[in-house]
Formats: C-alpha cells, sequence, structure tokens
C-alpha cells in the first residue's frame, strides 16, 4: 500500500513531517534515481521500498532503478560483499570481467535516466562501475554503502575504491564503517518504516494464528533471530547459545529468514542451519518467502526477546525492529547493533555463545527487566530510527551538496 | 494580557534546522597523545561538533557526559580522571570555540604528565573526528510580542529550540541567543524574561528537558512581568 507523509504524523509528530515539507521546498522537482541490485530481499529493498515514495510525495522527482545480471555477477558481487566486511575472497581476472560486462550492459540501459538525474544514489558496491560509464553525467552521483566496510579485505577495497573515488559523496551508517575517499564522507543511519506489515501493530490474533501456521507451539517463552541465512548473523552460535540456555531455562528458539536473489550462498548456509539445530524440536528454522512481513512482524510479536547474534553487521534493521516492538535485544557486539543496543538500557551486546545465554538467562528469569527494556527500547528508536529522520538527512545532504556544503546554509 | 515594553520591535521569525554529520577527514586517534595532535589541527566546527551538536544528532540520550571527547575517555580509554575533567567543560562559559581548544589540549597535557604510559584504545576504538553541514530552514511562523515566545514555545520543533537558544551562541557577537537578542530588542520590560532564559544552565539538559525548562521559566517569568491590556 502506497503511504503519504501525512500518515506518519501520528507516530512521527507534526513537527517531523512540516520539517521534511520545508526542507524539501528546495529540492521539489528534482530528479533523484536510486539503484541497487534487488527489488526484494535485505535491507537496502526495504528502505528504497518507502524512501522513494516519501521522496516524490514531497515533490521530488524520484525513481528507483536495479542492475540486472547473471548468477555469476551476483557471485562476483557476494564476494565484494564479504571482502568489504573483511572476509577473503578471491578475484579472479574472469570475475572482475564480469563485473565490468555487466555494468556495461546496464548503464547501455540506464544511461539516459542516470545522466539527466539531477542526484543519483548508488546503493553498495553491486551498482558501483555505473558512474564511470556515465560521462554526460550532469548531477550528484553519491554512493551509498549500506555495509560495515571499517576492515574490508584490501584487495576487495583496493579494486572498489576506484571505482567509488569519482563519486561526489559517499554515506556510510556509522562513522566506524567509513573509510578514506577523495570527497566528503557523510553518515545516516538506516531507519524502520512504522507503518509497514513488517512493523505495524498486529493483533494478538494474528500472531497466535501465524504461529499456529508455522507449527510453532506458544507454550514456552519464544527466542527469535530474523537474519538472512549468511555466516556472519552466527546462526550456528546461536544455537549453541540456546543449547546452553535450555539446559537451565525452557525456552523455544526461531531462526527465520528470507532468500535474497543477490545471496547465492544463503542455501547453503541454511543446510549448515539445519544440520546444527539436529532433532531439537524446540529450535524452528524457517525458510520465509522475501514477502513474508507480517509474518515477520508476528514472531518479532510473539517474542520475549529478540536476538542479532552477528559476528559482523551492517547497521542490523532487525534490531530495530524488534526495538520498536517493545523487545529487548541481545545483540553481537559489532557494527551498527552498538549504535543501538546499550547495555542494560535497550538490551545486552555480547562476544560469545555463553554470553548471549546468560543474558537470555537473566532476561528470562526478570520479566520485570525485560518488559522496561522493551519500553526503553521502543522510546530509543521513536525518537531515533524512524524513516522521518532518514529522510530528514537525506534531504539535508542534498540540500548541501547542491549548495556547495558550506557548513551553514539557508535553505529557500 | 500583554506585557509592557518600552518599544516595539520587529518579528521574531521562527527557524529550523537539520544537521548531517560528516567525517572530518582528520586521521583518527588511537592514542592520548594522537588526541592531542588532532585537537590542536582540527577545524572549530569539529569541536562545535563535538560539543554541542551531540544534542541534536541522533544518539541514546542518557549518555554519562554531554561530550564526545569525555565519552571517549571513559568508554574507550578507561580513563575515569580524564573523563571527568573533559566532563565537566561548559563550552558556553568560555568565550570562543578556540579557548575551548586550549582547554583541552591543557587537559590532556595534564594527564599525559600525571600516567606512566600514554593511554591507548584497541584497534576499531579511535576517535573519529566529525562535523557537520547545517540547513537553515523558514518555518514561516512569527512571534511578534514578548507573550508571543512564551506561547509558541509548545509549538517549536526541537531543532528549532537548538538552532535559536544553542547554535545562536556561536553565531551572535556576545555569544547570546536568538529569543534573548530579540527580547532586548523590546528595551525595558522584558528583563525578567531575559533573565530567566539567562538562568538556564542548558549544557545538561536534552533538548527535550531545555524546551521542557525553557516554557517552565517562561511562564514564571511571565506571571512576574508588569503586564497591561493590549491596545489594538
Amino acid at each position: 500500500m502506497k503511504r503519504v507523509l501525512k500518515d506518519y504524523e501520528p507516530l512521527a509528530g507534526s513537527n517531523a513531517v512540516s520539517q521534511l515539507k520545508q526542507l524539501a521546498r528546495d529540492l521539489v522537482g528534482a530528479k533523484v534515481v536510486h539503484v541497487n541490485s534487488t527489488k526484494a530481499g535485505g535491507g537496502v529493498a526495504e528502505i528504497l521500498g518507502w524512501l522513494v515514495p516519501l521522496m516524490n510525495d514531497l515533490g521530488l522527482d524520484t525513481s528507483w532503478e536495479i542492475v540486472q545480471g547473471h548468477s555469476e555477477y551476483f557471485q562476483v558481487t557476494k564476494a565484494f560483499h564479504n571482502g568489504l566486511q573483511g572476509n577473503n575472497a578471491t578475484l579472479t581476472q574472469r570475475m572482475l570481467e564480469v563485473y565490468e560486462e555487466t555494468l556495461t550492459d546496464n548503464a547501455n540501459r540506464l544511461r539516459i535516466v542516470l545522466e539527466n538525474a539531477d542526484f543519483v544514489f548508488i546503493h553498495d558496491p553491486q551498482p558501483a562501475g555505473l558512474l564511470e560509464r556515465c560521462n554526460d553525467r550532469s548531477g550528484k552521483w553519491i554512493w551509498r554503502c549500506h555495509i560495515d566496510a571499517s576492515h574490508p579485505n584490501r584487495k576487495v577495497w583496493n579494486y572498489l575504491k576506484g571505482k567509488v573515488s569519482a563519486y561526489d559523496a559517499s554515506i556510510f551508517s556509522m562513522p566506524d564503517f567509513a573509510q578514506p575517499l577523495v570527497h566528503p564522507q557523510f553518515i545516516i543511519a538506516p531507519s524502520i518504516d512504522p507503518l509497514s506489515d513488517k512493523n505495524c501493530e498486529l493483533t494478538e490474533t494474528e500472531i497466535n494464528n501465524t504461529l499456529q501456521e508455522l507449527g510453532i507451539p506458544h507454550d514456552l517463552p519464544i527466542l527469535v533471530q530474523i537474519s538472512r541465512f549468511d555466516r556472519f548473523k552466527d546462526p550456528i552460535g546461536l544455537i549453541k547459545a540456546f543449547t546452553l540456555l535450555n539446559s537451565s531455562v525452557d525456552a523455544r528458539l526461531v531462526l527465520a529468514g528470507g532468500g535474497a536473489t543477490d545471496d547465492p550462498e544463503g542455501d547453503a548456509v541454511l543446510e549448515e542451519v539445519k544440520d546444527a539445530a539436529g532433532k531439537n524440536d524446540r529450535i524452528h528454522v524457517l525458510l520465509l518467502p522475501a514477502d513474508a512481513h507480517r509474518t515477520i512482524n508476528a514472531l518479532q510479536r510473539s517474542a520475549s526477546i529478540v536476538f542479532q547474534k552477528s559476528t559482523q553487521e551492517g547497521f542490523g534493521l532487525t534490531v530495530t525492529e524488534g526495538m520498536w516492538k517493545g523487545k529487548p535485544v541481545i545483540g553481537g557486539n559489532v557494527g551498527g547493533i552498538r549504535l543501538q543496543v546499550h547495555n542494560h538500557y535497550t538490551g545486552y551486546l555480547v562476544n560469545t555463545p555463553e554470553g548471549a545465554a546468560l543474558r537470555a538467562r537473566e532476561l528470562l528469569r526478570n520479566p520485570v527487566k525485560r518488559e522496561r527494556m522493551g519500553l526503553t527500547a521502543q522510546r530509543f528508536v521513536a525518537e531515533n530510527f524512524l524513516l522521518t529522520r532518514h529522510l530528514r538527512e537525506y534531504l539535508t545532504l542534498m540540500s548541501g551538496l547542491r549548495r556547495g556544503l558550506a557548513n551553514y546554509l539557508v535553505a529557500s | 494580557m500583554g506585557i509592557n515594553t518600552e518599544k516595539t520591535n520587529m518579528p521574531f521569525e521562527i527557524k529550523d534546522c537539520a544537521l548531517i554529520s560528516r567525517m572530518a577527514g582528520i586521521d583518527t586517534a588511537i592514542n592520548l597523545r594522537e588526541l592531542r595532535e588532532r585537537l590542536l589541527i582540527c577545524p572549530v566546527e569539529c569541536l562545535f561538533h563535538h560539543f554541542s551538536e551531540t544534542l541534536i544528532r541522533p544518539t541514546f540520550d542518557d549518555p554519562e557526559y554531554r561530550n564526545d571527547f569525555a565519552i571517549w575517555a571513559s568508554r574507550n580509554l578507561r580513563d575515569r580522571v580524564l573523563a571527568e575533567r573533559l566532563g565537566i567543560i561548559n563550552p558556553y562559559a568560555l568565550d570562543s570555540f578556540e579557548t575551548l581548544r586550549a582547554v583541552l589540549v591543557d587537559i590532556v597535557d595534564e594527564r599525559l604528565s600525571e600516567v606512566p604510559f600514554i593511554p591507548w584504545v584497541e584497534k576499531g576504538e579511535d576517535f573519529r573526528f566529525m562535523r557537520a553541514v547545517t540547513v537553515v530552514f523558514h518555518t514561516h511562523r512569527k512571534l511578534f510580542a514578548p507573550e508571543d515566545l512564551r506561547s509558541q514555545l509548545s509549538r517549536m520543533s526541537l531543532s528549532s529550540i537548538y538552532y535559536h537558544f544553542v547554535e545562536a551562541r556561536r553565531r551572535t557577537e556576545d555569544g547570546s541567543d536568538d529569543f534573548t537578542a530579540w527580547l532586548a530588542g523590546f528595551g525595558t520590560g522584558t528583563g525578567v524574561m531575559i533573565d530567566a532564559l539567562k538562568g538556564i544552565d542548558f549544557y545538561f539538559l536534552t533538548l527535550f528537558e531545555l524546551k521542557r525548562q525553557l516554557i517552565s521559566v517562561l511562564e514564571r517569568a511571565t506571571s512576574a512581568e508588569p503586564t497591561y491590556e493590549k491596545s489594538t
């Protein structure tokens, strides 16, 4: 369902919506193009799913394009993704050729719209090479890196740095993720859409029906981790934590996630997770379709604790989602999780399966503390990580870029 | 009911602002000596960002200290002594941000002379120097008389209050806030309101708390002001 800014006033406040309209006056009519690699699955597609219509609602002429490629291309970009996150990655000459050829095909298809745009936002490494193929570009090009690139594989980064250096600016989710570049680097934390199927209020009946359909008995406290089946999300570590926990506290663990069309490793990791879960009937491993947003919402709302036990993480939108639903979060002490989970206030940061088990036990034994943390977490998200703040920062960046990035500007 | 003022004044244009943080383009500091070196060369906008713009950027609103240097000393360097010395600094009690720079360097020098080794942090915990781009915009709302300030404050956004009450101190020559400067333009009659605004120790408040306190002190001040029926 297409939403407009006015819909967000009850949650974000009329001042927040009014600010967006005032800021956007400076940019009405500007042609804005967002480019990423998938329209379904993953946090980037979700963000663009609301960002693009809301920018249009504010009077900016905004479109969303995706780069198209074969599986070989997505194997290459997955290697980029892993490499940016610090994993070992092999880049062969053939892989680079596949990347370059695919980007040339996409540039030929998208050139007119990209070269005529006032602002082009290129999301993540997959489409990064488009800029050098649009020589007659007239607008500002911004590379938006959603990945924790704080310790990238040098070979991968050196290659991508050559692609992104010519951009007018880049955006990272946290200061820690930024890499030295010749252009200005901005910090914009992601956000959630509180009215989306994934985050809207649900009735108890719908939550219970969802659990029933998924075959999850609601007889014990439920612990939930929602994430793609990716080794950086450490699902095996979480199963180990749950096994430790279950020797002292009865609970169920739900590991649920969808696949993304740009992630070829998902199937293999899913099999590893199923093997690790074995025959434990209290561990529920669910592969959900990419559009199972209400299902995910129901799972998060059914949880006593939300987990995101990642060993590498970009921002961790599933953490934000869990907190928005009033749940304490036990998260890996990495990336953007550290920006959201504040020990003893909104949840706990942990470094090991043992730490995760310890904190889960503490919270399951203390419902008052759990509730207090959940309320703090919800308020924290309401004040900082709703899409109105996110959109405001995009508008501020565009206004700033248009006026030469002086530190102090007056918009008309 | 209105406030009896000596003269009329131009309307007060309520503005608002939005901010986006950016990297300052300065190497990170991994130990206290590096922090000192970077403090000497960083643009004054960095100091403003790490001391004042902490109020307005997305952050957990209950930090131990109000400036990023003190938080880094506490959480990352794990030097509570340094954190407390940095945490007590109120930049608005100083005459400029250049003076603030000198104070910071002095505190760091003092600490370096006390400790047996250079305090350092693990890789990845470096202090990252930031600054911001601020975009200011009109709300197309105006205040015409002093009492309008009291009545309109509750409608102002937190960022608008930040712009007029906090950020203004960087803009104005005498380091005052916009409300005070405007009220002073009415001559005598607004002195109690101005004194009430000056009495707010805002540096340790969140913007939400500041807004609440502004409303509260102005309500008290205006009820104490000599008032008269406004002629039409």
